[in-house]
């Protein structure tokens, strides 16, 4: 039962992260390093909102993932679409990005641990198993925020865009679509869903300069194994990768946690370089 | 036109008496501005982390304290760091920066092991006295007995070192959670680093000796970030007592994620990040219980604790943590130890600084053969501090020292 608890709310954390890495991917073809630092800046958004300005937490948090999906974009127009045609160029400018952000955290905040903190302080019990109230809450949102970005994309006219797009790109712009904008609206919706993890995981997770790596190494290591730019591939990766961990940190040890994520990308890579629903390989 | 051998040696000796002879006045003076000269006193320390800044705080407190005192032998001191970081190729270029660019007359600092490790070859090579006031590692001053003459220079006057800290762990297990909370089920947890693999089966072996009946040992990655799976396996491993050995890894998640889970074992150790005056406070005050071992906290554990702690609050925001106190100690025993030297010649005040016997802030500092700060009665020891109501730290052991009762995490309350 513990197992099964705190398996899903790894496996929330994991989607929300991977989905949004693997949706611009999927539609801008743009491999974006810099997508665990929007997690970092949602997370230390949050923080100064409640910290230093000391804004009702929903505020800070709102106002935390507005800006990230802001930042979002600013870096899309003016970082990566001078270089989109070149996935290399891409790579080197969304790394920069990352570092640049950690660099200016580590500047702003120092090196210590932050406290974000949580939406429920209360601890529940389901089936004899004790959960804080705020991974629980994660788990929910994770849940919504996922179906909604699901039925927005195959219910709406603005998500058969970014389908018709991700498809095939050159196509969707003769049939009159506005690509640019529509690269933008994706990179919105990615950066906002990795802000959205930094403020529910912020409260039980580390919020400091560097936490923008652990995010990235699992997106990372999700979409290989789900297929890259796949979302159903991603989820089923992520509920695949959080149980693992949490199987090996109960069976085995907490210290053999970290490897799994890494095993299961060399396999991967080894075996079914595509992953198990992605169309072709992904490098 | 040939000039003769005698004329050439007369003509010489004209020339050296008429260049060198004025300087010969000239010498005195130049020692004399010498001496005159502030001595410098480098930190390098990790400026980013509140070991940091606050040994910078402390540094400054006795850097005035002598100067109001008239200097060293005359001499102003005045002081300069340099940002070690925790990365031991920072470390070294912090020393060179100290070294050959601002030319300090003595090094003051430290924090992590691995870093100052590396930074003693370069010390040595520059010939200057470092008293370390931040690392743990034994390492660090064994080769002081091994290769005299290349580490005489080093000295630790804090913290007691990482063998002595085990044994004050084990003395804390037996005297107090067995001895007087009458818990014999332990669950042993802790990063997996060189020194809590090297603590480990010390504490085991002597737990088991003291009657204690270990019911887990686990190690977590220093990258761990979700601690519930671990923290469900202590609590039903049937643990009654949870000690912890945290440095690098993430003591503010372990406390914050025991906290909302409600775990119900207390918990206690050494807990580097806990030892910050702010560690209750930024986390939200989810430490409530936690013990944590320190080397002074704000009781008289000296005639000098409690007004130290008092001074260093009104500059700074928090209470000092360790790498404070064994700065300030270490700016004073040195001033002292040149005093007594009489000179400012390195190996004289090597000697002077070998018999030192200063009250420090958390006991009196003397060194063993290695140039370590030494433990005992009376001197620096584990003092192990819980956290309570508004962020207070009561220290519950030695019981000599205490100034509060322990209390349980208020969700074990009856």
């Amino acid at each position: 039962m513990e197992i099964l608890i705190y398996g899903a709310v790894t496996s929330a954390i994991y989607a929300m992260l991977a989905v949004g890495f693997t949706l611009i991917f999927g539609v801008a073809r743009v491999l974006n390093l810099a997508h665990g630092s929007f997690y970092a800046l949602g997370a230390y958004g949050t923080y100064v909102g409640t910290g230093i300005l000391g804004l009702p937490l929903w505020q800070a948090a709102v106002l935390a993932i507005a800006f990230v999906a802001l930042f979002g974009v600013i870096v899309e127009k003016v970082l990566i679409r001078p270089l989109r045609y070149s996935q290399l160029g891409v790579l080197m400018i969304t790394l920069a990005v990352s570092l640049v952000v950690e660099q200016a955290l580590f500047l702003i905040f120092g090196s210590e641990y932050r406290n974000v903190p949580a939406f429920i302080d209360t601890k529940l019990s389901i089936g004899g198993v004790d959960v804080a109230g705020q991974r629980l809450l994660t788990l929910l949102v994770a849940v919504v925020s996922i179906g909604a970005l699901y039925l927005f994309i195959q219910r709406t006219r603005l998500g058969s865009a970014i389908l018709a797009i991700s498809q095939d790109a050159e196509a969707a712009k003769y049939m009159g679509i506005p690509s640019d904008r529509i690269f933008s609206l994706v990179m919105a919706i990615s950066a906002s869903l990795a802000a959205l993890a930094g403020v529910l995981a912020g409260p039980f997770l580390s919020v400091q300069p560097s936490m923008h790596l652990l995010p990235i190494v699992k997106a990372f290591a999700i979409v290989i194994v789900g297929g890259l730019g796949s979302i159903p591939g991603s989820i089923l990766a992520a509920l695949m990768l959080g149980y693992a961990e949490t199987l090996v940190a109960y069976l085995v040890s907490t210290s053999w946690t970290e490897i799994v994520s890494v095993l299961a990308t060399l396999l991967m890579l080894v075996f079914r370089p595509a992953g198990f629903f992605g169309k072709r390989a992904a490098f | 036109m040939a000039i003769s051998a005698r004329r050439l040696r007369r003509w010489c000796g004209r020339v050296i008496a008429g260049v060198f002879f004025p300087i010969s006045f000239l010498l005195p003076t130049l020692a004399h501005a010498e001496d005159s000269k502030p001595l410098r006193i480098g930190v390098p320390t990790s400026v980013q982390l509140q070991v940091g800044r606050d040994t910078l705080t402390a540094v400054k407190m006795a850097v005035e304290e002598v100067n109001k005192k008239g200097g060293i032998l005359g001499r102003k001191v005045e002081f300069v760091s340099a940002d070690e970081t925790e990365n031991p190729e920072t470390g070294i270029s912090a020393i060179r920066k100290l070294v050959a660019d601002e030319k300090v007359d003595v090094l003051i600092g430290g924090y992590t092991s691995g870093v100052t490790l590396a930074q003693l070859p370069h010390i040595s090579a520059a010939k200057m006295i470092y008293l370390g006031v931040g690392a743990a590692s034994p390492s660090i001053t064994n080769k002081v007995k091994t290769d005299y003459d290349n580490y005489k220079y080093i000295f630790r006057v804090g913290p007691i070192n990482a063998a002595h800290q085990a044994r004050g762990l084990v003395d804390y297990i037996s005297n107090f959670v067995i001895g007087e909370l009458g818990y014999k089920k332990i669950a042993i947890v802790g990063e997996n680093a060189k020194w809590v693999q090297d603590l480990v089966p010390v504490l085991s072996k002597g737990a088991k000796e003291i009657g204690a009946e270990i019911k887990l040992t686990e190690l977590f990655d220093t990258q761990t970030s979700d601690f519930s799976p671990l923290l469900a396996k202590v609590k039903t491993s049937g643990a009654q007592y949870m000690i912890v050995m945290v440095s690098h890894g993430s003591s503010d998640i372990f406390a914050k994620q025991w906290h909302d889970a409600q775990v119900p074992v207390p918990y206690g150790g050494i807990d580097v990040k806990s030892m910050d005056g702010d560690f209750f406070s930024r986390i939200g005050g989810k430490s409530i219980s936690q013990v944590a071992g320190n080397f002074a906290v704000r009781a008289p554990l000296t005639k000098k604790t409690v007004p130290f702690f008092d001074e260093f609050k009104k500059r700074s925001p928090n209470y000092p943590v360790y790498t404070a106190y064994f700065a300030y100690d270490a700016v004073l025993l040195y001033a002292d130890a040149v005093r007594r030297a009489g000179s400012f010649d390195t190996d004289k005040i090597i000697k002077e600084l070998e018999k030192t016997k200063h009250e420090g802030i958390a006991g009196e500092i003397t060194f063993d053969e290695n140039h370590d700060v030494q433990t005992g009665k009376g001197k620096t020891n584990l003092v192990f501090a819980q956290w309570q109501d508004k962020g207070e730290r009561v220290v519950i052991y030695p019981k000599e020292l205490r100034t509060g009762n322990f209390i349980l995490p208020p969700w074990m309350k009856k």
